[in-house]
């Protein structure tokens, strides 16, 4: 559909990058960019996203941030203890051991999801604006897919899977340090106003 | 600010290639990562063990699940390594910083923990077989060990927010990691 209602969308930048995420069809407009925009401007006015930027406390964005580091370490950290085991390392603990401490993976994988659920919708467009941030959401289900892919007693190349595993984590843990530098809009005025920051 | 401190502030921002490389674009990012990569292989690997003290995975000796200790220190190492470059770079955000002075509390905390183990411990769980339960003690052990490095890394988080000198005035939102770059 051709650029013809510009009311739907404030700027033609926001409408640019709508196509780029939603249509693919370069120089055109669409509905969905307009629809992306609203619903990018809804998800920053709800009380949670206001929360999560302009709160004062310490238990509010850092200490959530702070709950995102240990899901990590308990979700990644003792899934490469593991990896390293399938390596080889330690190899008088037996390899189910490993699965006593599923749980406890779990348990950093649902923190983590709430955490980061939190923390986009804090800064959604930031996260939705940023390639490295759909990398980020793709190694994070490979490295989950490997924790049950690697325990199927019919699998293959296990040191393959192991290394695969370890390999998505450290990418996953760049790739999230990294968004914290690369954004290219913070926030939906940015986008509307074509206030690129990178 | 004491004497040493401004001492130290001042040692530190003598390594100037080290804060040179730091203040490109890639640098700072780059070595966080690092420091993420270190302290998940430091607490997972430490992990693993505290929680089998704690009664966890009781089937397995407690002795182990040693070999993995190697990369704990590995993961220190790394971390000792990249959060040098932070304070070569940075140092006053944090001598002077809360949240890091109550981190190296807690990594102190961690680390004499970690020596009361090998001093008094260490030779009675290397003859403990598989089944059995850890002693009270080592349960302690076991926790102190886990609340301990879960308190470095949080207190690590919160370096940021509790910059001694603010962040620059044009950065309008208060709680993002980005300003100590430019």
């Amino acid at each position: 559909m051709p650029c013809a209602s510009r009311a739907n969308v404030p700027h033609s930048n926001a409408t640019r990058f709508g196509h780029f995420l939603v249509s693919a069809r370069p120089g055109r407009c669409s509905i969905g960019a307009a629809v992306l925009v609203s619903f990018l401007v809804w998800l920053e006015s709800t009380a949670l996203s206001v929360w999560m930027r302009e709160s004062p406390s310490v238990f509010a964005f850092p200490m959530i941030l702070a709950a995102h580091t240990l899901g990590l370490v308990l979700l990644a950290g003792i899934d490469i203890a593991h990896k390293l085991r399938v390596l080889g390392v330690a190899p008088q603990v037996p390899e189910s051991t490993f699965d006593r401490f599923l749980p406890v993976m779990w348990l950093g994988l649902w923190v983590n999801v709430a955490s980061g659920i939190a923390l986009f919708v804090g800064y959604p467009t930031k996260a939705v604006t940023n390639e490295l941030f759909y990398l980020k959401l793709a190694l994070i289900t490979t490295a989950v897919v490997l924790v049950k892919a690697i325990r199927r007693p019919d699998r293959r190349a296990p040191r393959l899977l192991a290394v695969m595993s370890i390999a998505c984590w450290v990418a996953t843990i760049a790739a999230g340090r990294f968004l914290a530098y690369t954004y290219h809009y913070l926030d939906v005025a940015d986008l509307i106003e074509g206030r690129r920051r990178s | 600010m004491s004497e040493w401190q401004l001492w130290l502030e001042r040692l530190l921002l003598t390594v100037e290639p080290v804060s040179a490389f730091m203040r490109t674009a890639w640098g700072w990012p780059t070595m966080e990562s690092v420091h993420f990569v270190g302290l998940t292989m430091l607490f997972g690997s430490i992990a693993v063990w505290d929680l089998r003290l704690l009664g966890m995975a009781a089937s397995v000796p407690i002795a182990a699940f040693h070999r993995l200790v190697p990369f704990s220190v590995l993961g220190f190492a790394l971390n000792a390594a990249s959060g040098s470059t932070f304070l070569m770079t940075e140092p006053n955000q944090y001598l002077y910083n809360p949240a890091f002075q109550f981190k190296l509390l807690f990594m102190t905390l961690a680390g004499v923990n970690i020596a009361t183990f090998y001093a008094l411990f260490f030779r009675r769980v290397r003859t403990l077989e598989g089944g059995a339960r850890a002693p009270g003690a080592l349960r302690i052990i076991g926790a102190v060990s886990l609340m301990s490095w879960a308190a470095v890394i949080i207190c690590g988080r919160l370096i940021t927010f509790y910059r001694p000198t603010g962040c620059p005035p044009d950065e309008p939102i208060a709680f993002i990691a980005t300003c100590i770059v430019r």
